[in-house]
């Protein structure tokens, strides 16, 4: 490093601080949490939070506008991509902060006493750290902040599932959680050291312009070592994503603990797996000007990385659906559900990579897709695709678990002159939402609009996000022949493994929207989950029927956002790379 | 008022009534008895703002002073709310195709008007002549049937679902004639058609009831395809689906199919195979939606449905929607002088046939539906005469028909109401002792319908024969058609019994391209002569046409008047089912019988001496095309005509009064009188049997069929293949263990599988 960098960093110090100001705000209210809770007595630790985030995104709106070029400081980039994951964060926080505050349910089974618990302020506090380091995650343009954003996000989640069940239940998924977290968390370190290795530096920037450099002897090291990355990188997203093969973790805990806390597992490590495949993936891709230029460590990397990311996808997406079919229970089947839908947003990163792999095809050759005239037109590629669907399916899944949250049980022969109220139960089981058109219309109202939502019923915002599923995965060779083997025949199977995945999993999803509205049950279903998990429900029917409407506002910003993933490495790249100073780099660490 | 611009009015006319249905279905439990309230309150103040745009519309038009001379400009207003669907470059015209008409560059050159062009659909409102006074209509007769219905329906189970019906419909029929889109209209086209569907079967648990609400269903679907089908052909033909010139960011005009861009152009129209069939598509829609031969016999079944609601749809408002889309279309009509003829014979025929049957039905709200059947029949009878005076008369019959028509249907409810339900006509009698209120109105009613001076149907009826009988006796009218500055060209072609309307526009469609040439005018008047046996509009046809409306005119005034001395005269009769208490019916239902009785008797009179409708009508956009304004005549009064007119009506009343003034029954006369005849008017002609065997059977057996097929071969596939996702299910189930160890060493497993794969992939 020369004394010229030096002295941009020092620079930049202070502008890395103003970028990363909402997430400062978000871990200052944590502390504000934790304090108040501990000193002061403070119980209304969500309001705490509500208002942490209603600050962050006062902050993130200030930021630079998402559609302006990338700004870089330090080990932070702001980007169209990263400001998209950034505000996905907040009102996806927004809204899992509600059903975590209504969420007070099992913990009242738990220890007997549905008056007051306390405790509110450390769920509080915990969740606001973890949402800052999701919103870390989509801004590190560094490994080491990378890994520290994820686990920024994995050591809240162990807290919050140890603190709201305490139950033998409670007590196993957290478990169970934690270590096999562990397990995927050590994997994914091991391929952080090997794209360490590849480019020498900590800096995504850096490793990309190595990874993608024509120069033999780094094209050499980086094949040693890439199926290693890849392969570990992938199992660390994978359990985030609860992907094959690390899914199995996921039905267990999901019905080991409260539905609130289902709904941040099923969104939230989510959208850290897909920022950090998209992340790394945009190391091999380059800008439209410089695509000419790719070494073959780069196209092994991204052919490798369609192909992994395909096969995965069409596991995991059968897998997830054909063991929802048979789940009684409602957090199981839709622990299976988040499974299946991992598949089909590993078909989208598939996709983008399938789309990076046409892109260094030689010209006039078997994909004849050329740089120039499709690849950066910012039309439907995979990333947009993967990014619109993921809003999609975490506004629909935050929405069920909402309702579910809001929803409990309430004996119909109690009431409150007839002796002391019986313990709440919670919804567990599919029959439990037996009868539920009548005794609740509005919350089967919205259950029926999420669940179809994810089944992709037009013209739900899920079908949208199917769609541009399918299209992106036609997209990929559009103009070649579907030939045995190909990358188009693989992805038009893909495509169709999609369309059937869809129609098996709209039996289980329908299956629910039957039983709410064609049984009838002696029990009376009852809203009893607390106000704000109700709020959090009418929000995302809000947020849904908005994207059902006009759904191009969303998809405009998932347009930009992919258009950035894939164009951050080569802006931000070290522009003088050259051979001779790649060498001179290469020498260093070795 | 004074704030509102005409734009807010107009959204404002829909808006309330729908406001008010979603009011009364969210609050309907709650207000309970008082569940009109917001239906009333928003029809009411949708009236209030149709009447306004009338009031202003009127003063654009500016009023008639004694002639038709100078030619009326178009008046319209075109109000954008939002696009609801584009898709960019979906249709290139064809150069010379009519969708190519070359756009107007304001202060620049020309365009050529072949630039692909995007499939958008605006939702868009319009005001015109046409429009204001259909919404005033829709609006007026919605209140007065809603406030009648506080009273009739005010015990029923579904209070607040009727409510929120009727509201629905007048939400819906509002945008139907304010729709300035193809798309749009077909959307609440079937909007409507839903509307009447839930309100025939209102009474869903009475199994006639809701089979006469799926047989008005499905009998208009077949109309719906025509109108489905003449959508995409006009897509197809034009590129666009707009009536109204659109003007796009760059300056250029897109000229909608009724745009005045296009009317002012004789070639704009298509008229030729495609026109024609475009024109046949739409008069099937609107057979079907305005109950026309063949389509008729789902309305007579329709009045199982509450009697406001028949009253208000099924004969003032929905079922014109027919009328309406084929005066809108005019210029269309205009350029396919075959469709125009098929217009009026399908009119013609089913006005005689229509009144046929009503003769001999003894349930009076049938002879009612019936009835309106004919009337309707009348309205397309002069629609078909493809003239100025063709058009506004249909309109105009239009307007005088939904203030009589509903005034008598609303009189028969109130007759219902207090006869406990029974309607037979042969089971009561003398009601003019009991419910003299009713009894005074439905005669003013009947008068109207017979067509006695001066009530209102004489006036407009006289004006349909004198359409038709100009169109069969051209010379007979050329002497004060000479007084009109463009009538030289109008009197000298008209021996060809060809309009200058549709010489003028007329295009021969090339078969191969589709591209239209305009040919001389004497060229395709000698082609459509000579075309003889094939054409059907010369004067012969015209005269079978005028003496079919005339007969059925006396038919209708015998008909009217049967079932008025049936029901009203000789002696005091009242079935089992009224108890004791026979009353007249209370006055939230008595007063819209007077309110209604009063433009039943004296519209007529008004619109016909002052000339005004017409005159109003003329400044539509579709009738200022000059292929229709060259046909605009003087006013004038056929004294002559109006004697034949006044002479039917009188026979038939005083047939009617021999028959059964005073008289319990009139089924023993009538069979000795029509012999064979009579059972075949009671069967109304078979119409239904003949479906029944030619349709229905058929398609039953074939759905027997196919339901076979359904349940062993494809439900027994799928059952099969559905189990082998739930037999993979089990099995992936096994592996969910439950133990953590297990979990950790399949994810290290895959993992390192993962990483040999790819390692192995690389070498």
């Amino acid at each position: 490093m020369t004394d010229m960098t030096n002295l941009t960093d020092m620079t930049t110090s202070l502008q890395t601080f103003s970028l990363l100001a909402p997430e400062i705000a978000l871990v200052l209210a944590a502390i504000v949490a934790f304090l108040a809770g501990a000193f002061a007595g403070l119980r209304s630790g969500w309001l705490v939070a509500l208002v942490g985030i209603a600050a962050a995104m006062a902050l993130a709106g200030g930021q630079p506008a998402a559609d302006a070029a990338a700004v870089a400081a330090g080990p932070v980039l702001i980007d169209a991509f990263s400001a998209y994951i950034r505000w996905m964060v907040l009102v996806l926080g927004a809204l899992l902060a509600l059903v975590q505050a209504g969420d007070i349910f099992s913990a009242a089974v738990s220890r007997g006493n549905s008056a007051w618990r306390g405790g509110t302020c450390e769920e509080a506090g915990t969740f606001l750290l973890l949402l800052a380091g999701l919103s870390l995650v989509g801004i590190a343009d560094d490994l080491v902040l990378l890994f520290a954003g994820l686990e920024l996000v994995s050591i809240p989640t162990y807290i919050l599932l140890a603190l709201k069940r305490t139950d033998a239940h409670g007590q196993e998924a957290s478990l169970k959680y934690f270590f096999l977290s562990l397990v995927a968390s050590s994997l994914f370190l091991y391929a952080l050291t090997c794209l360490y290795g590849i480019g020498g530096s900590t800096s995504l920037a850096t490793i990309g312009a190595r990874l993608r450099s024509t120069d033999d002897t780094l094209v050499g090291i980086s094949t040693v070592l890439l199926p290693v990355a890849l392969g570990m990188a992938m199992a660390g997203a994978a359990f985030r994503l609860a992907a094959v093969p690390m899914h199995f973790y996921a039905p267990d805990v999901y019905e080991g603990t409260s539905p609130g806390n289902a709904a941040l597992l099923s969104t939230l490590p989510k959208v850290a797996g897909i920022v950090v495949l998209l992340r790394l993936l945009g190391l091999a891709v380059t800008g439209p000007t410089q695509a000419a230029a790719v070494g073959s460590g780069a196209v092994a990397y991204v052919t490798l990385f369609w192909q992994l990311a395909a096969v995965l996808a069409a596991i995991t997406m059968t897998v997830g659906n054909v063991m929802a079919l048979l789940q009684q229970n409602l957090r199981r089947l839709l622990a299976c559900s988040s499974i299946a839908h991992a598949g089909y947003l590993l078909l989208g990163v598939a996709a983008a990579a399938a789309f990076a792999a046409a892109a260094t095809d030689p010209v006039g050759g078997q994909g004849a897709i050329t740089v120039a005239d499709k690849a950066w037109t910012g039309g439907l590629g995979g990333t947009t695709a993967t990014l619109f669907y993921l809003a999609t399916y975490a506004l629909a899944t935050i929405g069920v678990f909402a309702a579910i949250t809001y929803l409990g049980h309430r004996w119909p022969e109690w009431s409150s002159g007839s002796g002391p109220r019986p313990p709440r139960e919670e919804i567990t089981t599919v029959d439990d939402l037996n009868g539920l058109s009548g005794t609740n219309p509005v919350a089967a109202f919205a259950i029926t609009v999420f669940l179809l939502s994810l089944a992709g019923i037009p013209p739900l915002p899920g079908f949208w996000g199917k769609l541009s599923l399918a299209t992106a995965a036609l997209e990929i060779d559009w103009n070649s022949p579907i030939t045995f083997g190909s990358r188009r025949a693989a992805f038009v199977a893909l495509a169709v493994i999609l369309v059937l995945n869809a129609a098996i999993a709209a039996a289980y999803y329908l299956r629910i929207i039957a039983a709410m509205y064609f049984r009838s049950t002696k029990r009376g279903v009852q809203a009893d989950g607390g106000l704000a998990a109700g709020l959090a429900m009418l929000a995302c029917l809000a947020l849904v029927f908005m994207a059902t409407a006009q759904p191009h506002g969303l998809f405009n910003a998932a347009v930009q956002a992919g258009t950035a993933v894939r164009a951050t490495a080569s802006t931000t790249a070290q522009p003088a790379v050259t051979d001779n100073q790649s060498q001179h780099l290469l020498a260093q660490p070795q | 008022m004074q704030s509102l611009s005409p734009s807010t009015l107009l959204v404002l006319v829909p808006l309330l009534p729908l406001v008010g249905a979603i009011l009364t279905l969210l609050l309907g439990r709650l207000l309970g008895s008082r569940a009109h309230l917001p239906a009333i309150v928003g029809i009411a103040a949708a009236a209030g703002a149709a009447l306004t745009l009338l009031v202003s519309t009127a003063g654009l038009v500016g009023s008639p002073h004694g002639g038709h001379a100078e030619p009326v400009r178009p008046v319209e207003m075109i109000s954008t709310l939002w696009q609801w669907a584009t898709v960019a470059d979906a249709y290139t015209p064809a150069a010379g195709s009519p969708a190519a008409i070359p756009g107007t560059v304001i202060g620049g050159p020309t365009a050529g008007g072949t630039e692909a062009r995007a499939f958008s659909i605006p939702v868009t409102l319009r005001l015109d002549p046409l429009t204001a006074t259909m919404l005033t209509i829709i609006t007026f007769v919605g209140l007065l049937v809603a406030i009648y219905s506080v009273g009739y329906m005010h015990d029923d189970p579904g209070y607040p679902r009727f409510f929120a019906l009727v509201s629905m419909f007048v939400f819906s029929m509002a945008l139907l004639v304010a729709a300035s889109n193809f798309l749009i209209v077909y959307v609440f086209w079937e909007a409507v058609g839903a509307c009447s569907y839930l309100l025939i079967g209102f009474w869903f648990r009475k199994p006639e009831a809701a089979r006469a609400a799926k047989k008005a269903f499905l009998v208009n679907r077949i109309g719906d395809f025509g109108l489905a089908i003449a959508t995409f052909l006009l897509w197809m033909t034009y590129g666009t689906l707009d009536f109204h010139d659109t003007l796009s960011a760059d300056g250029t005009i897109l000229p909608g199919i009724l745009g005045q861009t296009r009317l002012a152009d004789a070639a704009g129209i298509v008229g030729g195979t495609v026109g024609t069939a475009i024109c046949l598509l739409l008069l099937l829609a609107a057979c079907g939606k305005s109950a026309q031969l063949p389509l008729h016999v789902w309305l007579p079944d329709a009045m199982e449905g509450p009697t406001p609601a028949s009253a208000l749809i099924h004969a003032a408002t929905m079922v014109t929607a027919g009328i309406y889309l084929i005066a809108r279309s005019a210029p269309l009509f205009v350029a396919c002088p075959e469709a125009l003829t098929a217009v009026s014979i399908v009119g013609a025929t089913t006005a005689l046939v229509a009144a046929l049957i009503a003769t001999v039905q003894n349930d009076l709200k049938r002879v009612l539906a019936y009835s309106t059947i004919s009337q309707l029949g009348y309205m397309f009878a002069s629609l078909g005469t493809g003239t100025m005076l063709g058009f506004t008369a249909a309109i105009f019959h239009l307007v005088t028909h939904a203030f009589f028509k509903a005034l008598l249907f609303l009189g028969a409810g109130s007759v219902m109401h207090s006869m406990g339900g029974v309607i037979d006509m042969r089971r009561f009698g003398g009601l003019r002792r009991i419910m003299p209120i009713t009894a005074a109105t439905f005669l003013v009613g009947s008068l109207a319908l017979a067509g006695v001076a001066p009530f209102a149907g004489f006036f407009s009826k006289d004006e349909i024969l004198a359409t038709l009988h100009s169109k069969g006796w051209p010379s007979a009218h050329a002497e004060h058609h000479d007084a009109a500055p463009a009538a030289a060209g109008h009197a000298s072609l008209e021996g060809h019994g060809q309009t200058v309307a549709s010489l003028a526009s007329s295009m021969a469609a090339n078969s191969q391209t589709g591209r239209p040439t305009a040919r001389p005018a004497a060229l395709q008047s000698a082609g459509v002569t000579a075309d003889g046996g094939g054409t059907l509009d010369r004067p012969g046809t015209w005269q079978i046409l005028f003496w079919m409306a005339l007969v059925t005119a006396g038919l209708t005034a015998f008909y009217t008047f049967r079932a008025v001395f049936m029901t009203f005269t000789g002696p005091t009769r009242v079935p089992d089912e009224a108890g004791h208490h026979a009353h007249e019916s209370p006055p939230m239902m008595t007063l819209p019988l007077v309110i209604l009785a009063v433009p039943s008797a004296l519209i007529g009179w008004w619109l016909f001496s002052t000339n005004w409708l017409a005159h109003f009508l003329s400044a539509t956009p579709s009738f200022t095309a000059p292929s229709v304004a060259k046909t605009a005549v003087p006013h004038v009064f056929h004294m002559d005509l109006a004697i034949q007119g006044s002479l039917a009506a009188a026979i038939g009343i005083v047939i009617a009064a021999i028959g059964h003034l005073g008289r319990r029954s009139d089924a023993p006369q009538m069979e000795r009188f029509l012999g064979p005849l009579q059972t075949i008017f009671a069967n109304k002609f078979y119409f239904d049997q003949i479906y029944a065997a030619l349709v229905v059977r058929p398609l039953e057996a074939l759905a027997m069929l196919a339901a076979l097929i359904d349940r062993y071969l494809i439900d027994g596939t799928v059952n099969l293949v559905a189990r082998i996702p739930v037999f993979f299910g089990g099995w992936a189930r096994q592996l969910q263990s439950g133990l953590l160890q297990r979990y950790a060493l399949a994810g290290v497993l895959g993992t390192l599988l993962i990483v040999l794969a790819l390692a192995s992939r690389l070498r």
